[in-house]
């Protein structure tokens, strides 16, 4: 007959009073285990959209870190082809993929209009980011990338052309001169960002080079791992192994590139917390005030398990276990109630609103975190330890003879 | 047990009411005592101090030697678990255990081991005729049934003395008697004390030693002749 056997059976005994708390403790844990859940697939997909966005690691002249250039390539890596291909042998890295950013106008029938650019190899790029699968009209740039050019749906919008179109893009050369080249729209891509959709405009990195005359040169050359592959030494491997060949390059870790991801998150963890501590007073409260009842309706029995010899401390681990109970209970059954939900939702393909910056919404999916139902649980004992402890010490501390004439 | 010069006063509200002023008194072994008087007189109160429930304002409660007002709470709550048994006017049995787990209740706070126990408990119910009634809980005991109950936990870890407090109250006079003459029984043939707080004459009339209260003193204090 252990204080945990006594407390399941008094807990047996008052069955409303433990199936409300219990109620209690079981929306709690749901609630933490599924937001917990939410919220971390939320920065997973936050984490890989930003990754397959930016990449992992980006090598960049050293300048460039430092400063913003005055003029298109001014800090651009030299001679981009060897940098490239010494930063494929580096055993952690998966693929490298050459960018030259560059603004210019481009021109369709009487409009013309500014233009943010990108040129990328192509069948790399495709593979390694979602550069495909944002394409809503026409096809993704073929494999060297030809004339092909690829817009926002928004540019293409203001440029009031369509797949198949002509084009002229133009562009300062690096030396300063203007220069023009004829493309042809690929397809059109929806980049979820309207104001980066209004500008967008991607190339192959051989079209890009023609209408800046700057062969051989890139604005970064942006790196994926390998999975499980550690970010940090694999940018130091790559920054010695560049420099010794005699790039002037800085590696930058993707943490550093993405503040948006960094804001996003600070903002998640700021609501999600906010609204945890709100539903942790709620059960502590809740937990208390019950906890409080048992007491008094019980002073009687703990003054006669006073009078028996029952230690102070005993009385108290009687209530704690009580609640300790409770909370495995109420645990036991949140975490029904969260499987039970999480395949609702799951089922209910509900859209949920875009994420900040995003253009589109996403069906929702909780994914099953084994970290957010633990989480729930200690979050649900911790309570209601806290919840118990102060009724259970004031239970220990009655004084016998009061409570054994209590009515 | 021997309480000397002890003095005990209640606070209502503003006012201080003295429920016991200045009682000596001592407890021999085997000795089967009842406290007579008008309510208020101090009888609960006496007990409670006695029995080690209660601290008193000043004067000494000494049990086998120890005094108690030195006694940390802990060392209060073990020498009542193990030298002491309490028999209360409303049972108080714990609701959610059987009348045997009642009855073992203090040998699991003693650590008595579990066979020992179990093996006691049965023995102790079965001694106070409630053989039968080992797995029952208390709401379907009757009231007999229940204070025999609490009789038997009382003497679970084999005490020097027994505090009863108006034991007899809350039963019909027909079990009153039986309830009395199981103690009786018992005090006799196992030397245990009984001090009993009571207005009912059927314990007077079996005690032999009675002590008289009346606001909070002793006014007399007789012994029975033997029978």
């Amino acid at each position: 007959m252990s204080a945990f056997s006594l407390a399941c059976r008094n807990l047996v005994r008052q069955k409303r009073r433990t199936f409300l708390m219990g109620a209690v403790v079981a929306f709690g844990f749901a609630a933490v285990a599924l937001a917990g859940g939410f919220i971390a697939q939320s920065f997973e997909g936050l984490r890989e959209g930003t990754i397959r966005t930016v990449g992992q690691l980006q090598v960049v002249d050293r300048r460039a870190v430092k400063g913003t250039e005055d003029k298109t390539l001014e800090y651009g890596l030299r001679d981009a082809s060897r940098a490239r291909a010494i930063a494929s042998r580096d055993p952690a890295v998966s693929a490298v993929l050459p960018r030259i950013e560059f603004v210019g106008l481009a021109a369709g029938g009487a409009k013309s209009v500014p233009y943010l650019g990108i040129g990328v190899d192509p069948e790399p790029e495709a593979a390694a980011t979602f550069a495909r699968e944002l394409v809503v009209a026409g096809s993704y740039l073929p494999g060297g990338g030809g004339d092909g050019v690829i817009l926002g749906t928004g540019l293409a919008s203001a440029l009031q052309v369509k797949t198949g179109d002509s084009i002229t893009l133009m562009a300062t050369t690096p030396e300063g001169s203007l220069n023009a080249v004829d493309a042809i729209v690929q397809g059109l891509v929806d980049v979820q960002i309207k104001e980066l959709n209004d500008r967008y405009l991607a190339c192959g990195i051989g079209l890009a080079s023609r209408l800046l005359q700057s062969p051989e040169t890139v604005s970064k050359l942006v790196v994926f791992l390998k999975p499980g592959a550690d970010e940090q030494k694999a940018a130091e491997r790559l920054g010695r192994a560049l420099n010794a060949a005699g790039y002037p390059v800085a590696i930058r870790l993707w943490r550093e590139l993405a503040v948006f991801y960094g804001q996003v998150r600070l903002l998640y963890i700021g609501i999600f917390g906010f609204v945890g501590a709100v539903l942790v007073v709620i059960v502590i409260l809740s937990a208390a005030i019950v906890m409080t009842m048992a007491v008094a309706e019980r002073t009687r029995e703990i003054g006669t398990l006073r009078a028996l010899g029952t230690r102070p401390a005993g009385i108290l681990k009687l209530f704690l276990a009580e609640g300790a109970a409770l909370a495995a209970a109420g645990c036991v059954a949140g975490l029904i109630l969260a499987l039970l939900i999480r395949a609702i939702l799951n089922a209910t393909g509900i859209i949920l609103p875009p994420p900040p910056g995003a253009t589109h919404g996403m069906p929702i999916h909780v994914q099953f975190f084994p970290l957010a139902y633990a989480a729930g649980f200690l979050a649900m004992i911790a309570t209601m330890a806290i919840a118990s402890y102060f009724p259970a010490r004031r239970a220990s501390r009655l004084s016998i003879v009061e409570a054994l004439a209590h009515v | 047990m021997e309480a000397s010069d002890l003095s005990r006063t209640y606070r209502l509200g503003a006012s201080s009411v003295p429920a016991v002023k200045g009682i000596t008194l001592s407890i021999a072994r085997g000795e089967f005592v009842a406290l007579q008087g008008p309510s208020g007189s101090g009888k609960t109160t006496l007990l409670n101090l006695l029995g080690l429930l209660d601290r008193p304002d000043s004067g000494t409660v000494r049990v086998e030697g120890r005094d108690g007002k030195s006694l940390s709470e802990n060392a209060r709550s073990d020498l009542r678990r193990d030298r002491f048994g309490f028999v209360f006017q409303t049972f108080n049995l714990i609701p959610v255990l059987s009348a045997e787990e009642n009855v073992a209740y203090p040998m699991v706070i003693a650590r008595v081991p579990a066979a020992e126990r179990r093996d006691r408990a049965r023995r102790l119910l079965e001694s106070v005729g409630l053989g039968e009634k080992l797995g029952v809980r208390p709401d379907l005991l009757s009231g007999g049934q229940r204070q025999r109950v609490a009789i038997a936990r009382s003497l679970a870890n084999r005490p020097a003395v027994v505090f009863a407090d108006e034991p007899t109250a809350n039963l019909d006079s027909h079990t009153a008697e039986e309830i009395l003459d199981l103690m009786r029984t018992i005090n006799e043939s196992q030397g245990v004390a009984f001090l009993f707080a009571t207005h009912d004459p059927r314990v007077v009339a079996r005690a032999r030693r009675v002590v008289l209260l009346h606001d909070g003193t002793i006014e007399s204090d007789v012994r029975a002749e033997p029978s």
